[in-house]
């Protein structure tokens, strides 16, 4: 399939660039240096979330992109998506999830720093067979170019990217209200382009919504749940507490989106561009429908072991650190019988 | 329903949550911010055991009253411990008790030991001595304040009961053993239309059925608030409901409440509708004081919540009902809220998500719904906190029903409702001059549903009666059937509204209750007064609707050609307020939210056939709706809505 036309106007990518720092800015407002004091207060649980997040999700990525046979510039776009950090919505999603807030935005911390050093190695080990094939057809098309994966320029977008970040915390550290208000308005405004930019994308390139053959949209909406799935399955294979599970899996599968535009746009050349750019809009598209769909369900299935972990924590933060909760037999379920309070407060684990 | 303990009476439900229980918390006492003290179930049961072992040493009967005055704290739940582990009966009352009403509840009840909660209310009590001879032993319930001569501490009698107890004394469980369903457990008495206060018999039966079918799930992970006073038994109740299910009491007060709310995280409140106002104008002072970007925001979240969930409330069939419902309207219009439903739900979600859980959050954020009674809550912001998704349950009771006769269910709430009858209640809504059943009845159309008249009740709930009032008893309940003095009536979903009060009593939004007649009585003897009516209802303070007297006014030097130009007259509402203030005060006797506001002059004077019954009495419901306005105008008229 060709692109035609442009996919993304001059106006547009401005708009992206704005969607991006704000974006970027509020997670920065958001995040404290007690952030990072908490990523080494779970060790085993960031462990297992940084084998998730770099470990699975390029390697899912890979295996789509071969099962699926993709065309190079997707399959590339779909490798660097699945070696993204995690994403800011992740935390508002593991709260509504029952999921542990705290590791949740620990991952994303630790994940998007990193990602400087992950992406690099990973994208190079991964796509090196595609690149190979976008060579060849260059060659064939006479172009006499070779094609590279631009691993400086990723590596400078990222930093670019994380730019804002440090502005935002600076902002935090002078300002709480201020930086409240900052995040809040760049999530508001962050949703405003996006919905904007994915209207205006379907509207123009209805016909390449047709187009576009089923295998790209099965690849694009199955890394993310993949990631779910995975990350939950091996949080639990790790005897991970249920709501360490599920902060992983979300972890796991959403991915941040807003760092996959700025680097195709920054690092990426036409004719894979485009090609790019549709599958970092695709994915970001279904992610958010699958992400709530995921989250309701989590809900569900974790609301008594959270209240269980709730009320338990409530007692220890009223009642001092040493207070044991003691419910009835047979009250708790097999996974939390031993350590109501699921491995955040240590008077509560008994064997 | 689920795992809440049923039992044949209040000791045995104390038995049966320290056999499962255990070492959970049962209350919890708040000492600093986040330091509270923690009882056990196990714990409380055997304190409230040496407790009764000791009443018994002392000399209470199995079914003897025995007096509780004081206010919520842990000390008042052992007291009820003991009392109802000795199979006696207890009166309580709050500590702000005038002197009159103590005299007469003591001696009325024929009390001999009671227990009181503070050094000041002791006080008053020895102040008070020989105005009671029957009260021989008074307990202090304060471990802090020191006991004269002659009053027990709390302790000393627990520590005299487990000293017996450790020698094997087993009176108190023979006690329990003792106890029938009809037994009272308590005798709660309230301020009646006639002044005296009337003792309301409740047995052990009466609240087992209640603790049985409150339709609300709780569990040993729920903690309750709690706020209100624990003598008023819709309070009661839930204490006793959260004993049933394993659920930690945490005891709070209107001063430390937001910072309560935020600690305790509850996940269940009983609450009074003037709560709910509070944190209402709260939520809405803190939108209005924040960011612009964030008051836009917070506006937007509003209107898509509103739109969502009227829609919802339209397809399930949850909108309030008051006239029959039209299929082809039904039919026509369900397809646009689908429509609106479906389009407004993606974007209502972000929203829900990023700007109304923060506002959840500072009422708590765990509630999983609120019951609210005592009071109507307004309809405005009965929505409010429905639209922003805290689902507040009103209920509906009174204490000769121990106390909840309705209350709108989770998953069933339809605003401006009190929601359906509780299991096993029956209700009848009567015509209040012919006595003929409205509803349920087969031949009227719809079975008499949408037509108003006195609620009256049946069911396991309902009063033994009136303590030593066979009269009062009889005039109240009749074959079965507790009149309950409230207008109301059976929406066409089958829900309860309620619409006001046939009886002249009127509940302020505090939970206070007043007699307006006494008030108007001394009103009318004003020169300047021809008839006055006393308002507010629901609200939080009492007003007055005057008809100024043309004479009365004339003769002091302010004429008038009629009653038209003299209420326009700013002098003349100066004079009246002036009066007022003179008769109507707290050294006049009257108490404090007696006071009077507010007031407005009526233009015309009160006819008979229209605002007057031929024995010259006030129809208040056709003055309160013909001056409708004139009483909005003195709440500020304005509605508290949104935007």
């Amino acid at each position: 399939m060709e692109f035609t036309t442009q996919l993304l106007y001059p106006v547009d990518q401005v708009l992206l660039a704005v969607m991006i720092f704000s974006i970027m800015f509020g997670m920065g407002a958001s995040l404290t240096i007690d952030d990072f004091k908490t990523v080494i207060r779970y060790p085993r649980g960031i462990l297992i979330g940084f084998l998730s997040q770099f470990g699975l999700m390029p390697f899912f990525a890979y295996g789509l992109a071969i099962f699926f046979e993709l065309p190079p510039a997707y399959a590339i776009a779909l490798i660097l998506i699945g070696c993204l950090p995690g994403g800011t919505t992740s935390n508002m999603f593991a709260y509504f999830a029952r999921g542990s807030v705290a590791l949740s935005i620990a991952m994303t911390t630790a994940s998007t720093i990193l990602a400087l050093l992950m992406m690099p190695i990973l994208l190079e080990f991964y796509t090196a067979e595609f690149t190979r094939q976008i060579s060849a057809e260059m060659q064939t098309a006479g172009s006499g170019a070779e094609f590279v994966i631009p691993t400086m320029n990723i590596i400078m977008s990222l930093v670019l990217v994380l730019v804002p970040v440090a502005m935002g915390m600076f902002l935090r550290a002078k300002s709480r209200v201020w930086a409240k208000t900052a995040e809040d308005t760049a999530g508001f405004m962050g949703i405003i382009v996006i919905i904007y930019l994915i209207g205006t994308a379907f509207v123009r390139h209805s016909g390449l919504m047709l187009q576009t053959p089923p295998a790209i949209y099965i690849s694009a909406i199955s890394v993310g749940l993949l990631g779910f799935l995975f990350g939950y399955w091996m949080s639990r294979l790790f005897k991970l507490s249920p709501i360490f599970q599920r902060a992983i899996s979300l972890e796991t599968g959403i991915q941040n989106g807003p760092i996959a535009f700025a680097i195709i746009l920054l690092s990426f050349a036409e004719p894979v561009q485009s090609q790019m750019l549709w599958l970092a809009i695709l994915y970001s598209t279904f992610i958010v429908m699958s992400s709530s769909f995921i989250t309701l369900y989590y809900r569900r299935v974790g609301k008594f072991d959270f209240e269980v972990y709730k009320n338990t924590s409530i007692h220890n933060r009223l009642f001092g650190d040493e207070y044991v909760s003691d419910y009835p037999d047979g009250f708790l379920p097999k996974r939390i019988e031993n350590d109501p309070s699921q491995g955040l407060i240590p008077a509560q684990k008994r064997d | 329903m689920n795992n809440r303990i049923t039992a044949k009476n209040m000791a045995d439900l104390y038995r049966e949550a320290a056999n499962r229980y255990k070492s959970l918390p049962a209350f919890a006492t708040r000492k600093k911010e986040l330091e509270w003290d923690p009882v056990s179930f196990e714990e409380l049961y055997e304190r409230g055991l040496n407790l009764a072992t000791g009443l018994i040493e002392m000399g209470v009967e199995a079914r003897e009253h025995v007096g509780l005055f004081g206010d919520n704290r842990f000390e008042w739940i052992l007291a009820d411990y003991g009392v109802q582990l000795c199979g006696a009966v207890d009166v309580p009352r709050g500590r702000d008790i005038t002197d009159s009403e103590l005299i007469y509840i003591i001696n009325h009840a024929r009390i001999k030991v009671a227990f009181v909660e503070t050094k000041a209310l002791l006080d008053k009590f020895i102040e008070l001595r020989h105005d009671l001879p029957g009260l021989k032993e008074i307990i202090l319930l304060d471990p802090e304040a020191s006991a004269p001569d002659l009053v027990h501490k709390l302790d000393n009698v627990i520590q005299l009961g487990a000293a017996l107890r450790k020698h094997g004394d087993t009176r108190a469980e023979e006690r329990i053993a003792g106890i029938q369903p009809d037994d009272l457990f308590t005798l709660i008495y309230t301020s009646g239309t006639t002044g005296k206060p009337k003792g309301v018999m409740l047995t052990h039966a009466n609240m087992m059925s209640q603790v049985k079918v409150i339709p609300i799930d709780l569990n040993c992970t729920d903690r309750v608030l709690s706020i209100l006073p624990i003598w008023h038994i819709f309070e009661r109740v839930f204490e006793v409901f959260s004993i049933a299910c394993g659920v930690c009491t945490y005891y709070s007060n209107v001063r430390h409440l937001a910072d309560d709310l935020k600690n305790v995280e509850p996940t269940f409140m009983g609450s009074a509708p003037r709560l709910w106002e509070s944190l209402y104008q709260k939520i809405l002072k803190k939108v209005d004081k924040s960011h612009w970007m964030r008051q836009f925001l917070f506006h937007t979240a509003y209107f898509l919540s509103r739109q969502y969930m009227n829609s919802i409330y339209f397809l399930t069939g949850k909108e309030l009902k008051q006239e029959p419902a039209s299929k082809l309207k039904r039919i026509v219009l369900s397809p646009f809220h689908a429509v609106r439903w479906l389009l407004v739900l993606p974007v209502y979600g972000f929203f829900n998500v990023a700007v109304l859980e923060p506002v959840r959050l500072s009422a708590g954020g765990s509630l999983k719904a609120t019951i609210s009674g005592g009071g109507a809550l307004p309809e405005e912001i009965d929505r409010f906190f429905n639209y922003i998704g805290i689902p507040v349950l009103e209920g509906y009771g009174m204490t000769e029903t121990s106390p909840v006769i309705a209350v709108r269910l989770q998953d069933n709430i339809v605003i401006g409702t009190v929601g359906p009858p509780m299991e096993n209640t029956e209700l009848r809504i009567v015509d209040l001059e012919t006595r003929e059943v409205i509803y349920p009845n087969s031949n009227r159309p719809h079975k008499g549903r949408g037509v108003r008249g006195e609620i009256c009740v049946k069911g396991p709930q309902v009063m033994k009666g009136y303590y030593r009032e066979p009269d009062q008893t009889k005039k109240t309940i009749e074959a079965g059937w507790l009149r309950t003095g409230d207008l109301g009536m059976i929406t066409f979903n089958d829900c309860l509204k309620i619409l006001g009060r046939s009886k002249a009593t009127i509940v302020l939004s505090s939970g206070e209750n007043l007699e307006p007649e006494p008030i108007e009585m001394k009103l009318n003897q004003s020169p300047y007064i021809e008839h006055c009516m006393i308002v507010g209802q629901d609200r939080k303070y009492i007003s007055a609707l005057v008809v100024p007297n043309l004479e009365g006014f004339r003769d002091n030097g302010i004429s008038a050609g009629n009653l038209e130009e003299l209420a326009k007259k700013s002098e003349a509402k100066r004079i009246i307020q002036q009066e007022i203030k003179q008769v109507i005060s707290v050294s006049g006797g009257f108490k404090r939210f007696e006071m009077i506001q507010d007031v407005r002059l009526i233009p015309e004077n009160f006819t008979v056939g229209e605002e007057l019954t031929n024995l010259f009495k006030m129809k208040r419901h056709v003055i309160q709706d013909k001056y409708g306005d004139l009483i909005d105008e003195m709440y500020n008229g304005k509605p508290v809505g949104v935007a």
